[in-house]
Parts: structure tokens; C-alpha cells; sequence
């Protein structure tokens, strides 16, 4: 009797006390979750893998410090040049040294490096600790396109980089010089809609201005100067290649009308100009030298002034612009979601699950709303809460105006080519463009680009290289529609 | 001490047991890594792949195919001959220069070997913002002297980026030259000069016959030394051009480091660095035994 009485008596105690367990860990944020499950490893050290540069200012100012305090975990920093980040990641896979915990992936290298085993699954660490629901709040661009290999997480989209129009809005707005651009080419002076207006309006400038004022600067270092390239090629109607065959399209009428575009192009910017790069077209517009640039977010919040006054932030210049800087998306209307980084963790890492949890708590949208803030970090708003952060919409005058832009980045934005080997594509429009630059004639390098790259298909696998290519290229910001 | 060198002259073996531990850590260093590279040379590793497979002489076979390689090579050829000779004749003449007697003359060379104490990769990047065409005075000084804005692209245009490369190696390396000449040039018998003089010898016959023998062996193992530096050349290219514009400027250490680390052709590249000790080895003994027979 007394058994009887007692047993749904246990058994509705325990449902209760599960009940409030499960509630209480459902009221729990993401990233507190995330410190409650890493308190269990206090006292290792987690190798976190960074771009050397201002990026790895955040686990080493502010993340890392407070990631000891909270779990009693360290933070060591390793830094790499950029270019070098994937060759190090496959060393160190490689030689199954385990040197990194913590990665940082571009995600179009996301492929290669989950192929070749040097990337940790996420998702069971993933759904042990509730990150799903955080994760949908991530813009999708990012979320859909940056997140999975072959249908499994293999890093956590963390940077929201998109290239945006930035201009000066005294010039724009000048009454005299809307007035006579308006007599002289038949329509109002405004940020370009096609890289043909981007043309007129810049050597109108040029022609006004210069040299105090050049009517644009743009990325010609040849590194960089393909984020520029595979946009505009894309907008002008141009495929990478033909996915029946997978023979190379580069060389195609967009190739090379963006190609002469961009070589016409330098002949009204700054002298040098094709040994720009982020460096000297940042420092170009804070300098009020160039009235329009496309670049990567944090030029857009530099030049507003934000971050002035900041230890870490005093080698760049004074911006001379901050209250006249507009932001708009450059011609065409889809920015190159160039570079990005994603959070991932190294497969030969000793500490996986912690791994995981620091990257969890980095990304949460209470940790990530905070970094995304930080004046010196390179890291730009990638989540949905993140463009409508009231704190951070206050930040200065025009970011309200700054995020609405990103945010319409972020929706339209076209993706880095992602394929099997990219880099090695990339290496041949790298030298391409340093070609383009010493005089060689433009379609005869763009044959030679699109030569070494069906030799690379070859070598790769067609039937290989196709599959990636084909998945790639039906996500929605691959192309435009 | 004197049982010691007896028993070592009784005994060769324990000679052996005394300089085996040396010639271990020599062996270990030195010659593993060429034995994993000749390994890896005859294997198929790339970055992306863990196939380990060997493939015989594909490698090899495939250097004589790639035009890339030879086209490098052939940088690497013209760049040390024109690069060597200059810094050859500037080092001496400066060695010349300072066998006078010149105030301060100790600082002053103090002062020209700085560029040598530099990292070739920060001699490069010095240069790279020497020659910019914003910030670096090389172009404001030529427009003092034409009298106009002149805007040359030095590390872009390919008619100036082999002359502004030569310029930082010359300026890096000429002041290494100086220093070994200088030292030979000291020991110059000064009675067989003044003998030539009271004579009447030319300045050229007293330099072929008396000045260039006296200072010949340092001269060689000077040439040899800048020689293989120039073969190798890697830093101040890299940081001026990476090897372009396209590969314009790419050196045979620049193909391979390309090859290894860009393309991920480790095997390749391994295959590659043996052409390069290859080519150095048979560089090095061809002038070694010719100082020997002019000996």
C-alpha cells in the first residue's frame, strides 16, 4: 500500500525537480551555459589560432581575460599572417602536433580543411549545449553559407565582413557640383548603380578635385584586388565556370569588361594606386584624398571617429571626415562578403569540448554583440540583434544609417568562391592582377588565368572538383538572381 | 697529457669513440633532412591529401617540363651575374677608398656595414616604402632633380622592378664585399707596390700582377659565399614583389616556396630543392677546384 502510495509520489518529485533542472538550463543564456560546462577544465590553456593584426586584440584585451576569470581557463593567442593561416592549419593537422585549439577559418577554405579532417563536427557539441537556436539568429547569409560542410557544422560564422560604398557626403551634396554632373552626364549626382556611373561620377570628381581630392581609391593590391574582381565579374554577368564541363568562364566578356573596367579605373585614382591595399585606402579616406572606397566595416566606423582616442587604434590617422562619411552598397548592389571568419575547432586538439565552449561563449549573442562593439577588433556585425542593437546604433551619429547598410550587405551580399584548392585558383588571378597592372594585355592573361585554372580542375578531379563547384554555386549568394 | 696523445697514437679507435658523439649530432642535423627530403622528393604529398604513395621519378621528370621552373632559374642566372660583379667592383673600389687615410674612418665603417647587420626581410620592406609611390622618397628625389612630378611604379612596372630590387641587394650586400677586400687589400705587400711604382708599372699591371694574386683567395671564397647568397635569394624579393608582376621577378627560391607553401606541392618542391643543391653543389666544387689548379 504504502509502495503504492510512494511510487508516483518518487516519480512526480523527480519529473519536478527535472522540470526545474531543465528550466533553469533552458533560462540560461547560451554563453552562461557555455562557462558552466568549461568551469570542469580550469586550468588548461586553450590555443586560440588568430590573424595577426588587430583581430587577435580581442581574445588577448577582452575575451581571453575574461574567459580566465569566469572558467579559469587560459587564452593563448597564436597569430599568422592572413595568407598564411590555411598553410599553418594543415601543417599542424598534418604533423598531428595539436598546436591549436581554437581555429579561426575563412570559410571558403571551410571545404578543403573539413575534407582533409583538420576541422571538429560541431554539431553533437552543438545540441549538448543548446547553441541552435542562437545560431538561426545569425544573418542568414552568413548562417546558411558559412557554417556547413556537406550538411555538418564546422564552425560557428563569427565576422561579418561585406564590402560597402563608402563616400563623402559634402562632395555628393555640393550644390555646384550636382549642378554641373547633373548638365554633363543627365542624371543627379548619387552613389553609383553600376560600375558604369562609378566610372563617370569618379573621374568627374577627379576632374574637379584632384589631386587634393581623387574621386575614388580602391583595392589594387593584387591579393586583395580579386574580392573586387570576383564581385564586379558576377555583377557584369560573368560565371566562374561552365558546370557542365567545368572548364574555366573567367575569361569570358565579363572577365574581361571588369578586367579593362578596373584597369580604366586607375587612370583617375591616386597616382600608385595599384599598390593599394586595406592600409592605404583606409588612410586615403580618412585623409579626405578619395571621395568614394569600397572596404571592409571597420573603414566605415574608423572614418566616423569611433574608436578615436583608443590605445591600440593610435597609429591611424585622424579622420577628417567623420562628419561627412555616407555609406552605400557599391555598384551593382551585391558586395562581396570578402574573407569572414569562422569559429571553428582543430580536430587534433587536446581540449575539444573546451575548445568548443570558448567559441560558443565568443559567439553568443551576448558575448559576440560586445566584440562586434569593440573599437580596435576587426570583427563586424554578423548577427540579426547585432544591426538593430540600440547600444550600438548610438555608437555615432550615422551608425544607424552605418548597420541599416550592413544589414542590406548581409541580404545580398555575394560569397568568396569556394572550391577544393582554392587558394591555388587564387594564386593564378593574384598573379593575374600584377600582370594586369605591368601593361600585359587583359585577355591574354585572363586566358592564362582560365588555362591554370582548367589545369588545376585536372589535376583536382573534374567530377570532384564539379560536385563542390555545383553545391557552391546553388546557394542563393553565389550568384545574383 | 702526454699518456693521452699515446695512447691515441697506439690506439686509432679511440679517436673514433671521441669524435663519433660530434659527428652524430653533424649526421643527425645535417644529413637527416636531406635523406627526408630525397624521401618526400620521390613520394606524392600535397597539403590536401594523406597519400604518401611513392611514384618513382615522376617528380623529377616533370622539372624538365615546367616551364615556370626554368624561366626562375633563368632569373636567378642573370640576377647573380649582374648583381655579383657590381657588388664586386663597389666593394673594392670602397675598399680602395678607405686604405687612405680618412678622418673617423672607423665609424665611417662602422657606418657602411650597418645594411649587412640588417634582416634581409627588413632591408626589403625599407626598400618597398623607399620605392612607394606615396610615402617613399625615392621618387621625390628624382623629382627635386627632374624638376617635375615623377611617378614611377618600382614595384610594379616591369621595366623598374629588377633595377629597384638590384638597388636594395647592392646596398644590403656591397658593404660585405667591402669588408673581405678591405681585409685583403691591408695585407697587400706594400714593398712589392713600391717596387712596381719605382719601376714604372701601370696602375693595371701593378693590380693584375701584384694586387689581384695578393688578394685572390679571399677574393674567391668572397665571390663564392655572395654567389650562392644570390642563388638563393629569397627575402628582398618577397617583400618587394613576391616575384611579380605576374612571375616577373621569381627566383628559383621564390618557385619553390610558392610551390610548397601556395600550390602545396610538398613532393614537387622537395624535388625542386634538390635541382637547387644540385645545381649549387656542382657551382661550388667547379670554382673550389679551380682555385686549386690556379694554386
Amino acid at each position: 500500500m504504502f509502495n503504492l502510495k510512494r511510487r508516483p509520489f518518487l516519480t512526480g518529485a523527480a519529473s519536478a525537480l527535472l522540470a526545474v533542472t531543465a528550466g533553469q538550463a533552458l533560462a540560461q543564456s547560451a554563453a552562461d551555459r557555455a562557462v558552466e560546462a568549461a568551469k570542469q577544465y580550469s586550468g588548461i590553456t586553450l590555443n586560440v589560432f588568430y590573424e595577426a593584426g588587430l583581430q587577435p586584440l580581442d581574445p588577448k584585451n577582452f575575451t581571453g581575460p575574461m574567459w580566465e576569470e569566469l572558467t579559469g581557463i587560459k587564452i593563448n593567442v597564436i597569430e599568422s599572417p592572413n595568407d598564411e593561416m590555411f598553410t599553418k592549419t594543415m601543417q599542424a593537422h598534418r604533423a598531428g602536433s595539436g598546436a591549436y585549439d581554437v581555429l579561426n577559418v575563412l570559410p571558403s577554405q571551410m571545404p578543403d580543411l573539413a575534407l582533409a579532417g583538420a576541422l571538429e563536427p560541431l554539431d553533437a557539441f552543438v545540441d549538448k549545449y543548446g547553441y541552435r537556436e542562437e545560431l538561426n539568429n545569425i544573418a542568414p547569409v552568413y548562417r546558411d553559407n558559412q557554417m556547413k560542410v556537406d550538411g555538418t557544422i564546422y564552425g560557428l560564422p563569427d565576422d561579418g565582413d561585406v564590402m560597402i560604398l563608402y563616400y563623402r557626403r559634402d562632395i555628393f551634396e555640393d550644390p555646384d557640383m550636382m549642378a554641373e554632373f547633373k548638365a554633363k552626364h543627365g542624371y543627379d549626382l548619387a552613389p553609383p548603380k553600376t560600375w558604369e556611373e562609378f566610372g563617370e561620377i569618379g573621374q568627374f570628381i577627379t576632374d574637379k578635385m584632384a589631386p587634393e581630392t581623387y574621386g575614388a581609391g580602391m583595392f589594387r593590391q593584387p591579393g586583395v584586388a580579386k574580392f573586387l574582381f570576383e564581385e564586379r565579374f558576377r555583377v557584369e554577368g560573368g560565371r566562374f565556370f561552365d558546370p557542365e564541363t567545368m572548364r574555366a568562364t573567367v575569361n569570358s566578356e565579363a572577365g574581361l569588361k571588369t578586367f579593362t573596367g578596373m584597369l580604366a579605373e586607375n587612370e583617375w585614382m591616386p597616382p600608385g594606386v595599384e599598390q593599394w591595399g586595406f592600409g592605404e585606402v583606409f588612410s586615403a579616406f580618412l585623409a579626405g584624398d578619395i571621395a568614394m572606397a569600397v572596404s571592409w566595416p571597420p573603414v566605415g566606423r574608423w572614418a566616423a571617429g569611433y574608436g578615436k582616442g583608443t590605445e591600440a587604434l593610435n597609429w591611424i590617422p585622424e579622420t577628417t571626415v567623420a562628419d561627412t562619411i555616407a555609406y552605400a552598397l557599391p555598384p551593382g548592389g551585391k558586395p562581396e562578403l570578402a574573407a569572414g571568419f569562422a569559429l571553428s575547432v582543430a580536430s587534433g586538439s587536446k581540449h575539444k569540448e573546451a575548445a568548443y565552449l570558448f567559441a560558443q561563449w565568443m559567439n553568443s549573442e551576448e558575448i559576440s554583440l560586445q566584440r562586434v562593439q569593440l573599437p580596435y577588433a576587426l570583427r563586424d556585425p554578423f548577427r540579426e540583434s547585432h544591426f538593430a542593437s540600440e547600444e550600438y546604433r548610438s555608437r555615432w551619429p550615422s551608425a544607424p544609417e552605418y548597420l541599416d547598410i550592413l544589414k542590406a550587405g548581409a541580404q545580398t551580399g555575394m560569397l568568396d568562391l569556394s572550391l577544393l584548392q582554392i587558394d591555388r585558383y587564387n594564386e593564378a588571378l593574384r598573379q593575374g592582377f600584377s600582370r594586369l597592372w605591368a601593361g600585359e594585355d587583359p585577355q591574354t592573361i585572363l586566358d592564362d588565368v582560365a588555362a591554370q585554372w582548367d589545369a588545376l580542375t585536372d589535376r583536382i578531379g573534374v567530377d570532384k572538383q564539379r560536385q563542390v563547384y555545383v553545391d557552391w554555386a546553388s546557394k542563393p549568394n553565389a550568384y545574383p538572381e | 697529457m702526454q699518456s693521452l696523445s699515446r695512447a691515441l697514437e697506439r690506439d686509432s679507435t679511440i679517436k673514433y669513440i671521441l669524435i663519433a658523439p660530434a659527428v652524430f649530432v653533424i649526421l643527425l642535423i645535417g644529413l637527416y633532412p636531406l635523406i627526408k627530403l630525397a624521401v618526400t622528393s620521390f613520394q606524392d604529398i600535397s597539403m590536401f591529401a594523406e597519400d604518401k604513395t611513392y611514384q618513382g621519378f615522376i617528380n623529377y621528370a616533370r622539372l624538365f617540363d615546367d616551364g615556370r621552373l626554368w624561366e626562375s632559374i633563368l632569373h636567378t642566372v642573370l640576377f647573380t651575374a649582374v648583381a655579383l660583379p657590381i657588388e664586386v667592383v663597389l666593394g673594392y673600389l670602397l675598399a680602395l677608398l678607405f686604405l687612405e687615410k680618412l678622418p673617423l674612418k672607423q665609424v665611417l665603417i662602422g657606418i657602411i656595414l650597418l645594411p649587412t647587420i640588417i634582416s634581409p626581410i627588413v632591408a626589403g620592406s625599407t626598400w618597398r616604402l623607399m620605392f612607394d609611390q606615396r610615402f617613399g622618397p625615392i621618387n621625390q628625389i628624382i623629382s627635386w632633380f627632374a624638376g617635375r612630378d615623377i611617378e614611377l611604379l618600382w614595384t610594379i612596372e616591369s621595366y623598374l622592378v629588377w633595377p629597384a630590387i638590384l638597388i636594395a641587394e647592392v646596398w644590403q650586400w656591397t658593404p660585405f664585399m667591402f669588408l673581405l677586400l678591405y681585409a685583403a687589400l691591408s695585407n697587400v705587400d706594400r714593398e712589392q707596390l713600391e717596387a712596381a711604382q719605382i719601376d714604372g708599372a701601370s696602375w693595371w699591371m701593378t693590380f693584375r700582377r701584384i694586387v689581384l694574386p695578393a688578394i685572390m683567395p679571399v677574393m674567391v671564397i668572397a665571390v663564392l659565399i655572395r654567389a650562392l647568397d644570390l642563388f638563393r635569394v629569397f627575402d628582398v624579393i618577397w617583400t618587394m614583389t613576391s616575384g611579380g608582376p605576374g612571375t616577373m621577378t621569381e627566383t628559383i627560391s621564390i618557385y619553390a616556396y610558392n610551390m610548397a607553401f601556395r600550390e602545396f606541392e610538398i613532393s614537387y618542391s622537395s624535388a625542386i630543392a634538390f635541382l637547387v643543391i644540385f645545381i649549387l653543389t656542382a657551382l661550388v666544387i667547379l670554382l673550389l677546384r679551380r682555385v686549386e689548379v690556379e694554386r
